[in-house]
């Protein structure tokens, strides 16, 4: 059994830097950064899309592996991917 | 790279959990690395001269950086890509935890017998800022799961991902990057009895066992969950260490009864106040001749604004609310406040053993004060990552 402090209730902003300006957070308390809130959250469905890309490739890799009895370099393969999607942020 | 843990709790991840979690590190890597200087480039060609055209002068402190970046484009990708990279190293490991913890407990039960001892503490009552928010973005903190083995695992498991590979594959390569400093600068230093504060899992104490083997180590921390994952991980690596719920700011140890007390990367997870404390602490259960030493960020004192800026934003943007009141804070003052004598204060980098070697870390040792507090790769976990320490000796 775990005891925990007992608190008056803890609101995000007693838990953030002191200057912190309420603005750098949506009213979910999630920081945000673009002026459209809808692009925080794009951004991140962008990287899950990947992840899942990444996942199949993967599988593919598993399959031409045994095809071929070659070793691959994930992580090699995986910066080679990494770098060519998210080439366009760059320019940022 | 993801790490692979080395003892029998690692995960026994799907292949599919295994490309998620490379995927991560991978992002991480982009992050960190790529996005880190295309953020500073920015700064230097757009945020910092538009700051002084409307200000007529530089930002001169980590919260100008801030102002100046904020709305920077380059600022914008590199933290929305953080964030939610954040939140998908937890999420990467998060089902193996959960598929295994049937597993993990017969794991720490075979273990149990080994050296090593653990002692939970039901009427300690955990203070908030280790379970009512979910520091660096980890769901449920570290009082996930609450005394089970969930919340170490987590911890453990993540931080494979998390580290890209920096922190060596025990993640432990802190601890033994200043262990090996300290033992090879003071070479007749013999430490009888020594404390890690704020523990975790004791991933950064096991290097001093391993340093010292002698020692009696003693490793605490709040959160019970992580500790009792950090004993059966210490038991399954044949490093004894006695594991015990406490608050490093409320010690139960009796004065003048350790040669070291160490901590990493803790302090800024305590507010003002329990930091002084446990300064106090500190010094009240050091022998005389005894040291204290904590691995932490480097401090904003010591940093221009855009690098100070650049540690800073996790207070903001990674639930880490105390990272920025700690780094505005002056280590040497942190110690002579709690007692210790102003020449006794020391600080230090130390080059990642596991990254330089084992050579590099005698040449720092060896050296004067480390320089370089303020060079780009410290206390950053990125290529190139070196420690900041600092600590003071008690009379």
């Amino acid at each position: 059994m775990v005891r925990f402090r007992s608190v008056e209730k803890v609101s995000d902003e007693k838990l953030r830097p002191e200057d912190a300006p309420p603005g750098l957070y949506d009213d979910q308390g999630n920081p945000r950064f673009f002026a459209d809130p809808g692009m925080d959250r794009f951004v991140a469905v962008v990287m899950n899309l990947a992840q899942e890309v990444w996942v199949q490739e993967e599988r593919l890799l598993a399959l031409e592996e045994a095809k071929s009895g070659d070793a691959i370099d994930r992580d090699a393969k995986a910066k080679e991917f990494i770098d060519r999607v998210f080439a366009p942020i760059r320019e940022a | 790279m993801t790490v692979e843990l080395q003892h029998p709790m690692k995960a026994d991840a799907t292949p599919d959990e295994v490309a998620r979690g490379r995927f991560v590190s991978g992002m991480r890597s982009l992050i960190l690395n790529d996005l880190a200087g295309d953020m500073r480039s920015a700064y230097e060609r757009r945020a910092a001269p538009a700051f002084k055209k409307k200000h007529g002068r530089e930002p001169e402190s980590s919260r100008e950086a801030h102002q100046a970046l904020r709305g920077d484009p380059a600022f914008n990708i590199y933290s929305a890509m953080r964030v939610q990279a954040q939140k998908m190293v937890w999420a990467s490991v998060a089902d193996s935890v959960e598929r295994e913890s049937d597993r993990l407990a017969s794991e720490a039960e075979k273990a149990a017998g080994a050296l090593g001892s653990l002692e939970l503490d039901p009427a300690l009552e955990v203070p908030k800022n280790v379970h009512a928010i979910d520091v660096h973005l980890m769901p449920g903190s570290y009082t996930r799961g609450a005394d089970s083995l969930e919340a170490g695992a987590v911890y453990d498991r993540g931080l494979a991902v998390f580290s890209m590979g920096l922190m060596g594959a025990n993640l432990d390569d802190i601890g033994l990057s200043m262990s090996q400093y300290i033992k090879q600068r003071h070479p007749d230093f013999a430490p009888q009895r020594i404390l890690d504060t704020g523990c975790t899992i004791g991933h950064n104490t096991l290097p001093w066992k391993q340093a010292y083997p002698d020692a009696e180590v003693i490793a605490i921390d709040a959160a019970p969950g992580p500790l009792a994952y950090g004993s059966a991980r210490a038991k399954m690596q044949g490093q004894e260490v006695a594991f015990r719920q406490m608050c490093a700011d409320d010690l139960a140890f009796e004065d003048e009864s350790f040669d070291i007390v160490w901590s990493s990367m803790f302090l800024h997870e305590l507010s003002k106040k329990q930091r002084a404390k446990a300064f106090d602490e500190a010094y009240r259960v050091l022998k005389p001749g005894g040291l204290v030493i904590h691995m932490e960020l480097p401090p904003n004192e010591q940093m221009g604004a855009f690098d100070g800026f650049y540690l800073d934003w996790d207070s903001y943007y990674n639930n880490e609310p105390y990272y920025k009141g700690y780094r505005d804070e002056v280590p040497r003052e942190l110690c002579t406040r709690a007692g210790f004598a102003d020449d006794q204060f020391f600080d230090f980098v130390v080059p990642s053993i596991g990254i330089y070697g084992d050579q590099a870390v005698a040449d720092a040792a060896k050296g004067d004060r480390a320089e370089g507090v303020c060079q780009e790769t410290t206390g950053r976990l990125a290529e190139g990552v070196m420690w900041y320490g600092f600590g003071a000796w008690k009379k």
